[in-house]
């Protein structure tokens, strides 16, 4: 049974690495001029003086070498369906989802009176309800992961607390960690109100930016 | 117990915090049950506002400016030179553009880049150029020269719809980005 576990573990942290080195892999190529503390674009820092900021200032004239540029022509543009940004939101609403999963799925009865026999420990861990809170939980792993990934240039701790995007950071990665902590402490008593606080700070992340 | 009702009591609150906006268009309940997206900006609805703006450039989105920017933008005397051009027009037009772009600019919108925006313009002078706004100035600092000023289908960050492909509807997310000449760029 551990064995099986461990490898369904594995199995899950093999595909959420593939999946983010896809998404990864077609992020732009890292311009080595530009400062990468978001701070530095701030309005306290002399951002302005680096090169490609300059094209901001819309007042310029447009640019008089402009023969080699080819014009290719128009065409409908798709965006494409597998982007890290969707890859992020379904995987947050898949979470979601696995926590009412969850808290609806029946549950092995509760011994109280005694200890539990090994039976009753196994029954417990391979119950439906044990499943969904571990797939919710590393789901919301996941979710957190790409968000890291794809969100970061949106998470400016200058912004301050009330910014959306930084509430959604916080309370995702708040919720994700409750969920972990909850799966950690199952069966024990206590864990499902750490769950649902988990899934509700997931709920509210998701809300604030939907 | 008494940590989880610290949690619910901490994002009930993270909620209130947040709906303080939205009442300005809708009442809590009816935001907190609302599932239509509103991570973008809040696109034009006003007909006028389309068709008198659209007619010489693209029709902005209120969101993206404060209402303070539009009251300035859009008096009589403003509009004979807006920016450099004499957009004048009759004075019940101008005023229904007017009460229409400040009744939807960003600081009264729940649309989170417009809140963005709204925050990042609370403090300090007017913004009247939306390529000013330092959000936006964040939002494009990675893009190299040649692909706005030296793409000669681009020219300017003025023009949102060359790149942001649904920014009529007001979505300016990257995914929806393809920029002209360079159709391999992605963020």
């Amino acid at each position: 049974m551990k064995l099986k576990e461990s490898l369904a573990n594995f199995f899950a942290v093999i595909c959420l690495t593939v999946v983010a080195a896809m998404a990864h892999a077609s992020e732009a190529v890292f311009e080595p001029e530009l400062p990468t503390v978001a701070s530095s674009y701030f309005n306290k820092h002399n951002f302005s003086n680096y090169r490609p900021y300059l094209l901001a200032q819309n007042e310029v004239p447009t640019a008089k070498s402009q023969d080699e540029i080819s014009v290719t022509s128009f065409e409908k543009f798709n965006p494409p369906l597998f982007t890290g940004s969707n890859a992020h939101k379904f995987l947050g609403v898949g979470t979601l989802a696995l926590v009412i999963a969850t808290a609806v799925a029946p549950k092995p009865p509760e011994v109280e009176d005694r200890a539990p026999t090994q039976a009753e420990l196994d029954a417990q861990k391979s119950s439906s309800h044990a499943k969904l809170g571990r797939a919710a939980a590393t789901l919301a792993v996941a979710t957190v992961a790409t968000g890291l990934l794809y969100h970061w240039d949106d998470f400016h701790l200058e912004d301050g607390l009330f910014d959306p995007d930084n509430q959604h950071a916080l309370l995702g990665a708040a919720g994700a960690l409750a969920m972990l902590y909850a799966i950690s402490k199952a069966p024990d008593e206590g864990h499902a109100g750490m769950g649902i606080a988990g899934g509700a700070a997931m709920a509210v992340a998701i809300k604030l930016t939907w | 117990m008494k940590n989880n009702s610290i949690v619910l009591v901490s994002l009930t609150a993270a909620l209130l915090v947040n709906s303080t906006h939205a009442g300005a268009e809708e009442s809590f309940i009816g935001w907190l049950l609302d599932f239509s997206r509103t991570k973008e900006v809040k696109p034009v609805t006003d007909k006028h506002y389309q068709e008198e703006c659209g007619e010489c450039h693209f029709a902005y989105q209120p969101g993206l400016l404060p209402a303070r920017s539009w009251d300035r933008l859009l008096k009589a005397e403003a509009m004979r030179d807006h920016f450099g051009d004499n957009a004048e027009m009759d004075i019940d037009t101008l005023k229904e553009i007017h009460d229409y772009a400040v009744e939807n600019a960003a600081d009264k919108s729940y649309y989170k880049r417009s809140r963005k925006i709204a925050a990042a313009t609370a403090d300090g002078p007017t913004p009247l150029r939306i390529t000013e706004l330092h959000y936006i100035q964040r939002k494009h600092h990675e893009l190299p020269e040649k692909m706005i000023k030296g793409n000669r289908s681009v020219k300017s960050l003025s023009y949102c719809d060359k790149c942001h492909t649904q920014a009529d509807d007001g979505v300016y997310d990257n995914d929806t980005v393809s920029i002209p000449n360079y159709p391999d760029w992605d963020d």
